[in-house]
């Protein structure tokens, strides 16, 4: 039975390793150390292509510092809006600037409304297609439900009537 | 004395390939990838308040579901066609994830669904309660949405 000769001998690149080792231990002990390239290519090439499937083009909301948003298993993707939070301690922020508190501004919206008009009426400046009504909603998934839908009452009057609620997607 | 005559000296099959710029490579690829990942894949739920004024453009074989909770475990699910309700179920259990098991059942067993089932569902309606959180409110959207009941408006305290 013969062997492959190439299971047997040593490629160039090994060669080349195991004589720079050699010429090592001839002299004094070097400070330099010895980097497996085949390894850390490999390890290149994994991270690249385990990062490049997940990468994602669509864009991106900014959470507001400790909303926890509720799991959804039915998600949509995320489209360009303004972005109106309601925090757990029950604070309302619009475009991550506070607006105030919630309570308050359902019993007198008018703070909202004028800064939701600005938006509408900045929209034509900064976008090129029509203002479509749409707009993204974070609350923290312990917020009362009816404190949302007040919320989102006074987004249907100001025609933001197109309400995406922000999730995590499972 | 096998190498046919006039192809010149065999060439090597074996070739060099530059590491230092497959590393560069790869490692500006890593970092880019590493800055640009987005580790929370956040969605939506699209919620459509305008359903009011689209009521005309709506077809009338179409049926209109009320999704009216009072209390985390207790629902009330009322069926209307121009706007005449005909059917009511009441779902009560211990649990919030209990009920929203049992609603996924119901709207299964009864065949609501989007256009093309048993009862098409042209407008689902829920009115949420102080006691119910939003979390709690998201989870049972998302049994109707994964029944392809996709027009969802939320019913506000005022009964916009």
């Amino acid at each position: 039975m013969r062997l492959n000769q190439s299971l047997v001998t040593a490629n160039a690149f090994e060669k080349h390793l195991v004589n720079r080792r050699r010429k090592k231990n001839w002299g004094a002990r070097s400070t330099g150390f010895n980097l497996m390239l085949t390894s850390m290519v490999d390890m290149f090439s994994m991270l690249v292509v385990f990062l490049l499937q997940t990468f994602s083009s669509s864009p991106e909301i900014l959470v507001l510092k400790g909303v926890a948003l509720p799991d959804s298993i039915t998600p949509s993707i995320v489209r360009e809006a303004p972005v109106l939070s309601i925090a757990k301690d029950g604070y309302l922020y619009l475009d991550q600037k506070l607006v105030g508190k919630t309570t308050d501004i359902t019993k007198k919206p008018d703070e909202l409304l004028g800064r939701l008009n600005a938006i509408k009426k900045n929209w034509s400046t900064s976008h090129t297609n029509p203002f479509s009504g749409e707009i993204n909603l974070q609350a923290d998934k312990e917020v009362q439900s009816t404190t949302v839908s007040m919320v989102m009452g006074i987004l249907t009057t100001s025609q933001f009537q197109a309400i995406q609620l922000a999730v995590i997607g499972k | 004395m096998s190498r046919k005559l006039g192809l010149g000296p065999k060439r090597g099959l074996d070739f060099e390939l530059n590491l230092t710029s497959f590393i560069d490579l790869l490692s500006t690829c890593t970092c880019f990838l590493l800055i640009t990942a987005v580790w929370i894949q956040i969605g939506t739920v699209e919620i459509k308040q305008s359903h009011g004024t689209e009521a005309a453009s709506e077809p009338k074989d179409s049926v209109d579901l009320d999704l009216v909770f009072k209390s985390p475990s207790e629902l009330a699910l009322n069926l209307k066609k121009n706007g005449k309700q005909f059917k009511t179920y009441n779902l009560k259990t211990s649990t919030h994830a209990e009920l929203n098991e049992k609603l996924g059942q119901l709207v299964t067993s009864e065949g609501m669904g989007a256009e093309g089932s048993k009862l098409n569902i042209g407008v689902a309606t829920v009115t949420p309660r102080s006691t119910v959180n939003y979390g709690e409110l998201v989870s049972t959207l998302d049994i109707l949405r994964k029944n392809k009941i996709v027009n969802i408006g939320v019913l506000t305290a005022r009964g916009q």
